[in-house]
């Protein structure tokens, strides 16, 4: 239960997010089974955005492919940072519960895993909810189409960065938690600053986690 | 549905899938050494700083610290909510509907 009660904020955040997905990808010409079958086997944000703008610009499948090998590297570090808490777990059921880790799913554990052990039924339960949302809203909007209502309207568009920052705040228990996440935001606006590319990518985003954790390690308590 | 939608599905959920599953497949045999335990501990704090940074300070995929930018002004009494909550449901609902009327006010 206690993961599925945390899902409900992301829950909350993918609607307008698979909503406006669901809508463009109807208009770069995907069918409604494609738009959903694409949700139900890939699950991931950013990578999907960029496969429909590549699709909508003629763009080939080896180009949309490599764009997500790209975008998805920082899974990767993710799925690393997770491997001390999901010890406790069977390796085979923890690595398929990890088809469920976005960024969203992830910042949810990780806080939940510095004051809990980790569980099949808590994993499950944030992964799956948060799945359902996704996919059911990217159904949603590929069915309906134009006829939603503008989500920005709602303030529903203020859903993700709002988790993010209670998240943040969660995460931070100690000064260093602090310092590391200065040095994040500080390196991740210089690197988009410098190269523009590299937000649309969200390689800034590992280039600033990567830096900003070992700064961390690297200081003095 | 089309094969060449087809291809790039299935193409996705593998380069999605490997980076998602390998680590925590290939890794939990064994006992990392404390420094990049302490690393990886670092991890989530240094993400969703720069996560909260890029959504905040760039909504539509370019940098835009303006005052024009709703996000920078819905953000603020957000983190105020957090830092003194400590709770998601309530730094939601406040981020959510200082959105909106920004949104719908200004």
């Amino acid at each position: 239960m206690t993961g599925i009660r945390q899902a409900i904020p992301v829950m909350l955040a993918y609607i307008p997010l698979g909503l406006a997905f669901g809508v463009l990808a109807a208009e770069a010409g995907l069918s409604v089974a494609e738009i959903t079958l694409m949700s139900a086997l890939v699950f991931t944000g950013a990578g999907q955005y960029i496969a429909i703008g590549i699709i909508a610009a003629g763009g080939s499948a080896l180009t949309i492919i490599l764009a997500n090998l790209l975008v998805n590297l920082r899974y990767f570090l993710f799925s690393t940072s997770l491997v001390p808490p999901l010890k406790v777990l069977p390796t085979g059921a923890a690595s398929a519960l990890m088809l469920g880790l976005t960024d969203e799913t992830y910042a949810v554990a990780a806080v939940h895993f510095r004051e809990n052990p980790a569980t099949i039924p808590y994993l499950a339960g944030l992964n799956v909810s948060s799945y359902l949302s996704w996919v059911g809203s990217s159904f949603l909007g590929a069915s309906l189409g134009s006829i939603i209502t503008n989500t920005e309207q709602l303030g529903l568009d203020f859903a993700l960065p709002a988790m993010y920052t209670i998240l943040l705040i969660l995460v931070i228990s100690e000064r260093k938690h602090l310092l590391v996440a200065g040095a994040s935001a500080l390196v991740c606006l210089v690197v988009a600053c410098l190269f523009p590319a590299t937000l649309g990518n969200l390689s800034n985003i590992i280039i600033a986690s990567l830096a900003a954790a070992t700064l961390g390690v690297i200081i003095r308590q | 549905m089309r094969a060449e939608i087809l291809v790039i599905i299935v193409g996705m959920a593998l380069v999605t899938a490997i980076p998602r599953c390998l680590p925590v497949a290939l890794l939990s045999r064994f006992e990392f050494p404390e420094k990049f335990k302490e690393w990886l501990s670092y991890i989530a704090p240094a993400v969703l700083a720069a996560l909260v940074t890029v959504s905040v300070l760039a909504p539509d995929g370019a940098i835009a610290i303006t005052p024009g930018n709703r996000y920078i002004w819905a953000f603020i009494p957000t983190l105020a909510v957090a830092v003194y909550t400590r709770s998601p449901f309530y730094t939601l609902v406040t981020g959510i509907a200082v959105m909106a009327l920004l949104y719908n006010f200004w």
